[in-house]
């Protein structure tokens, strides 16, 4: 289980990683560093609005009823499983790329929710999350008399 | 600058990444064999509607190419983390002569794209019953 935090919109690690894809785009290993969807790791967008947030988390062949969300104050929990798609005493596999098994991605959000509001839906693979923010944590608009 | 709507210029915070959709993206497989001789190809395509999906042969090569279409909520959200987007996938693979080119059948769902490559009737394992005159 893997926990980010970034403090507001500062991405300590983003000159370095813009440097190892750099680095790979001139080795021609830019299609090793692009692979997808694979594994127990799931990869997450997080964009954060002034009144909630919405989290992407890419999801391929992952059915709805196996997946599982928690939010506790401001970590939102994806839990979910990969199945197999078929048995494999009845098969012969000649490539085996897709990871198979139980994954749970941990995202620290950067400000609380109102976890009743929360929806997610699920679409060609890719889980939606909005969050609306919890009132506390949303701009308040102070007139000045 | 001639616009006048100060309040709608919006800087954006931080380094500005190129984004994913700029090259090409291997997409991961599973390929298995069933008892009947139909080869199973199950392709990860995150973000990519049926629509999207392209499956062709030529000269004996399958090749998949889809794009994918990840909406992100808009310019009113700040990019907090962003490690996908909207990719656009391709591979190829060789087909073996056993296959029949026209049966094979493709479907999606949950951005898994499902591949049934049958075997043609021709290389299909036959036992020959042996007569007894």
């Amino acid at each position: 289980m893997a926990t980010f935090r970034w403090p507001g919109n500062l991405d300590t690690f983003a000159p370095l990683r813009v440097m190892a894809r750099e680095l790979d785009r001139l080795m021609g290993r830019q299609q090793e560093y692009q692979q997808v969807g694979g594994g127990v790791y799931p990869p997450v967008n997080v964009f954060s609005g002034s009144d909630d947030m919405v989290v992407q988390c890419e999801l391929a062949g992952v059915k709805r009823e196996d997946i599982d969300l928690s939010i506790t104050g401001e970590t939102l929990v994806i839990k979910g499983a990969k199945h197999t798609a078929a048995k494999e005493e009845d098969v012969r596999y000649e490539r085996r790329e897709r990871g198979v098994g139980e994954f749970s991605r941990t995202v620290v959000l950067p400000d609380r929710v109102e976890p009743s509001q929360v929806q997610a839906t699920l679409k060609d693979g890719i889980l939606t999350i909005r969050l609306p923010k919890s009132e506390a944590a949303r701009p308040r608009q102070i007139p000045v008399k | 600058m001639t616009d006048k709507s100060d309040k709608n210029v919006k800087v954006s915070a931080g380094r500005v990444e190129p984004r994913h959709s700029e090259s090409t993206v291997t997409p991961l497989v599973d390929i298995y064999e069933q008892q009947d001789g139909t080869v199973i190809v199950l392709t990860e395509v995150p973000g990519a509607p049926a629509e999207n999906i392209d499956i062709r042969v030529e000269k004996g090569v399958l090749t998949i190419s889809a794009q994918a279409v990840v909406e992100e909520p808009g310019d009113a959200y700040s990019r907090t983390y962003v490690s996908f987007g909207e990719a656009s996938y391709f591979r190829a693979f060789a087909l073996s002569d056993e296959i029949d080119r026209e049966k094979i059948e493709a479907s999606c769902s949950d951005g898994l794209l499902t591949l049934r490559l049958p075997k043609a009737a021709s290389a299909q394992t036959r036992k020959i019953e042996i007569k007894s005159e």
